[in-house]
């Protein structure tokens, strides 16, 4: 082992300039002892400088502080070096620590402790290197600690970028960050843009790294040459992550802005209102399979390789915290079931088809089906009125209400709403069938009004446009029932005693058993179901 | 030594894009000796520069009602309006052969060849300046690691009125370190002289720049959403149309204002404080009088709305949530409304 006098005392000088902020070197762990940051460097034994003279970097006790005991004789703590399996760096001697008396003595890696690098701890990516200090006990009976260098390592790879000369005379720019400190960046990925006169710069990373620092603030003014932050150069590119987060964050991913029109849903809307299966999740419904931590299929990029193990949190934000709340205590509140129907949809088809043209002319609107629907709920829910009244928890009394306002469900490309048709009752088809059109206007052209959306005695939502076959949907609060509608399938059925194919569609009604009786609301489902098969029910009043 | 260079004018009118083939020229194409000028025009819409903060920028509401588009564009510089009456120029180079003078100076020389008494003069600014007052033109443009596109604006025959109401913003109380537009007056060339047509002007740069480049005078109609021709090209176009990238990119800021309400014949003040980075809300202070709405309400608002993007329609969303949640009575239901309006009405 190399040891010359006074080697260490003429490392000394590189290491007085190290921050002092910040450090948490391995020997924090020793004890808890407060320490001189000083990489004040261990005497060696013999050295002819004396243990005492702690002061050879200006300005600091060996110990740190007033009161401790002197630093002990270098013959008492310095014990010859064991080679350490690690991380030694040859001509480095290895130093063993006593706990006691000793306080503040700086490891010997200490000293190689570059300026930029603040310790092991905050030094990310190089946690693999750094292990935390090992203790055993010698046969003498006291502690010693070892040190396992990696700091040499850490002083080559922290970059400093600066601004780029600008062209043509300009003199300053405004720097815009595109990343944050601790974000891990590729090579050749933009860290931060400078705007200068009109023109964005963008600026990369030189190398794969962490960002260390950002050394001008947001919006902050540069000129060419001026540092713009430091890099902590690792091995590896991140992995991407980014995707991951693109869509599940970006909830209503397709959305145009607000200001703009989006041309697909804009035909559908009012005719079919197509909206999302569960309609009592009002924004963000689409998402609800996209928002789901686990699958992110993005982190399982190609050539990432496969059994990928890795999670991805995602806060959950203030809207969908309340959608969940909401749907947790309508399911708290309601004892809620779901009946089933089955509907033929042929004779409303041949309606259709029969009278689209002339409706079409005379109104300027497209017959859908949806105004059969909500006709026949109308229908219905003045035949049975208790579907359409609401237990009122709070005065335990029965609320009978003698509109009737139809909430449909429809998905826009911002999220699910809920615009509610308000007096079904005295309404026809051709009244429907404006309204769900100029609803669904508005919500294309994103003008739907708080109120627009407010109150409704009964809920009816399409999971058919999605494609689903059968569900039970879930009740809307405050109300006591919901209509889903499922898709249109042809099925063989029987028909007076043969097998036909007819196009049927499945319906479901849950609803609150609180206030609703079975009987009621098998009678209710099939009441909808004569309306919409054959439409002169509701004028002969059957 | 065998010129190149290429002339392509795009046959679609949708903001983004054509702001899509402007991002994709620049990330695929080797411009090396091969610089491309790019001739497009779009249906009405204001683009923001990169930086910018589009409540400051412009009127959002107008521009709601009546559908006009916002983008973002990937370059830095001011807001514009545009519409078919004005003509969008893009000068794809290496970053060596970036120089927005020399171009300028291509554009007002083709403007002098259709009409040689026309005074135009580029500033130090890089604007276009006709008669020496009104800018016909502005410029912004993005340099990337190996290549550069200078873009800029001519006004032939937009709607000028429109214009100006569109890119003044009734927002009040806004406080942001985002890029700020300078505006100007403006003046349509048409008005100068009815020959300088948009298609006469487009022709025109197009056979100086081929001059110029020593190239073909031809120009390559290409089509925006061809993936065959732009590999990558849609996801791009899809990018640019992203809540994120159109309002998220916006540099955080802060919005402090007020506004009235009218209870009992007399006028309420309520005070709003509120902070917004990558267009969410951070936080959030409404302050309404406590006689009027009771404090526990005003909070439950000012807790809800933290997180949600400051926008209209997820706030309607999102008070409409909140009724259901919890349910009040009528009075406090529709003050509850009415105060939520007047958000909406500063979003």
């Amino acid at each position: 082992m190399a040891r010359r006098p006074g080697s260490q005392r003429r490392r000394a000088p590189s290491v007085e300039p190290a921050p002092r902020k910040g450090r948490e070197g391995p020997d924090r762990g020793v004890a808890g002892r407060s320490q001189a940051p000083s990489g004040e460097p261990a005497r060696p034994a013999g050295s002819t400088a004396s243990p005492t003279s702690a002061p050879q970097l200006p300005g600091r006790r060996a110990d740190g502080s007033a009161g401790s005991p002197a630093p002990p004789t270098a013959r008492q703590w310095f014990v010859p070096n064991t080679p350490s399996p690690r991380g030694r760096v040859p001509g480095q001697p290895h130093f063993r620590l006593l706990p006691s008396p000793i306080s503040g003595v700086r490891p010997p890696s200490a000293p190689l402790l570059p300026r930029c690098c603040p310790g092991p701890a905050a030094c990310p990516g190089r946690s693999a290197a750094r292990s935390p200090p090992s203790r055993s006990i010698n046969s003498s009976g006291v502690f010693s600690v070892r040190f396992f260098r990696t700091t040499a390592v850490c002083k080559d790879d922290v970059v400093t970028v600066k601004t780029p000369a600008f062209a043509e005379s300009v003199t300053e720019g405004d720097v815009r960050w595109e990343k944050a400190v601790g974000d891990t960046v590729a090579e050749d990925e933009v860290v931060c843009e400078i705007e200068t006169d009109k023109t964005s710069v963008q600026v990369p990373a030189p190398a794969n790294g962490v960002i260390e620092a950002l050394l001008v603030p947001d919006g902050g003014k540069v000129e060419g040459g001026t540092p713009l932050f430091t890099l902590r150069k690792t091995g590896a590119a991140p992995a991407k992550a980014k995707p991951a987060e693109a869509p599940a964050a970006a909830a209503p991913e397709a959305e145009p802005p607000a200001a703009a029109v989006p041309p697909p849903p804009a035909a559908s809307i009012p005719t079919q209102m197509p909206p999302a299966p569960s309609p009592s999740q009002p924004p963000a419904s689409k998402p609800v399979s996209a928002v789901k931590p686990t699958p992110s299929p993005p982190v399982a990029e190609p050539g990432a390789g496969k059994g990928v193990r890795s999670e991805h949190r995602e806060k959950m934000n203030r809207m969908r915290q309340r959608i969940a709340q909401r749907l947790k205590e309508a399911q708290n509140t309601c004892a809620m079931l779901t009946t089933f129907n089955e509907i033929d949809m042929s004779n409303i088809q041949e309606m259709r088809a029969r009278h689209r043209d002339a409706f079409l002319k005379k109104h300027n609107l497209k017959l859908g089906f949806m105004s059969a629907f909500v006709k026949a709920s109308a229908f219905a829910l003045q035949e049975q009125p208790v579907v359409n009244a609401v237990i009122d928890d709070a005065t335990k009394e029965v609320v009978y209400r003698d509109y009737i306002d139809i909430s449909v469900a429809v998905a826009t490309p911002r999220g699910l709403v809920v615009p509610v048709i308000r007096n079904v009752e005295a309404m026809n088809y051709a009244d429907i069938e404006r309204i769900i059109s100029e609803l669904g206007e508005k919500a294309r052209k994103n003008e739907l009004a708080i109120e627009d959306m407010d109150g409704g005695t009964f809920t009816i939502s399409n999971g058919g446009v999605f494609g689903s076959l059968f569900g039970t949907p879930i009740i809307n609060p405050p109300q006591s029932a919901i209509l889903g509608m499922h898709g249109i399938f042809d099925r063989p059925v029987a028909v007076g005693g043969k097998v036909e194919v007819r196009p049927m569609m499945y319906v479901a009604l849950t609803y609150d058993h609180r206030l609703i009786d079975g009987r009621e609301a098998v009678t209710f489902l099939r009441k909808i179901k004569a309306a919409v098969e054959d439409p002169r029910v509701l004028l002969l009043d059957l | 030594i065998v010129k190149s260079g290429l002339i392509l004018q795009s046959i679609s009118n949708d903001v983004y894009q054509n702001l899509a083939v402007e991002d994709w020229i620049h990330d695929h194409m080797n411009l090396e000796g091969k610089p491309v000028l790019f001739l497009w025009r779009n249906s009405p819409s204001v683009v923001i520069g990169r930086h910018q903060n589009p409540w400051q920028e412009c009127n959002l509401n107008l521009m709601r009602e009546e559908g006009i588009k916002l983008a973002r564009r990937r370059s830095g510089g001011g807001t514009v309006y545009h519409d078919m009456g004005n003509i969008n120029l893009t000068f794809f180079t290496t970053k060596k052969k970036y120089d927005r003078m020399e171009n300028l100076k291509l554009v007002v020389r083709a403007l002098n060849s259709v009409q040689p008494q026309l005074d135009v003069q580029p500033t130090k600014r890089f604007d276009l300046l006709l008669d020496g007052q009104f800018k016909i033109s502005g410029t912004a443009s993005k340099i990337g690691r190996t290549t550069a596109y200078h873009h800029c604006t001519l006004l032939c025959g937009t709607d000028r009125t429109f214009l100006s109401s569109l890119l003044k913003s009734p927002y009040q109380g806004i406080r942001s370190n985002a890029t700020a537009s300078i505006p100007a007056l403006v003046k349509n060339l048409l008005e100068k002289d009815p020959t300088l047509t948009c298609e006469v002007l487009m022709n025109a740069i197009a056979a100086e720049y081929a001059a110029y480049h020593q190239i073909d005078n031809h120009i390559s109609l290409i089509n925006p959403t061809d993936e065959t021709l732009f590999p990558g090209i849609n996801s791009k176009a899809k990018e640019l149309k992203t809540w994120e990238w159109i309002y998220g990119k916006t540099p955080k800021f802060s919005i402090n204002t007020s506004f009235n309400v009218l209870y009992e014949q007399s006028h309420l003040e309520i005070k709003v404080f509120i902070d917004i980075k990558n267009g969410r809300i951070e936080i959030c202070n409404i302050e309404a009088p406590d006689h009027w709405l009771p404090m526990e309400i005003c909070d439950k608002l000012n807790s809800s709305f933290i997180g949600s993007k400051f926008c209209p329609i997820e706030t309607s969303m999102l008070i409409n949530i909140l009724h259901r949640t919890c349910p009040e009575d009528d009075e406090v239901h529709s003050k509850w409304n009415i105060l939520c309006e007047k958000i909406k009405g500063i979003m």
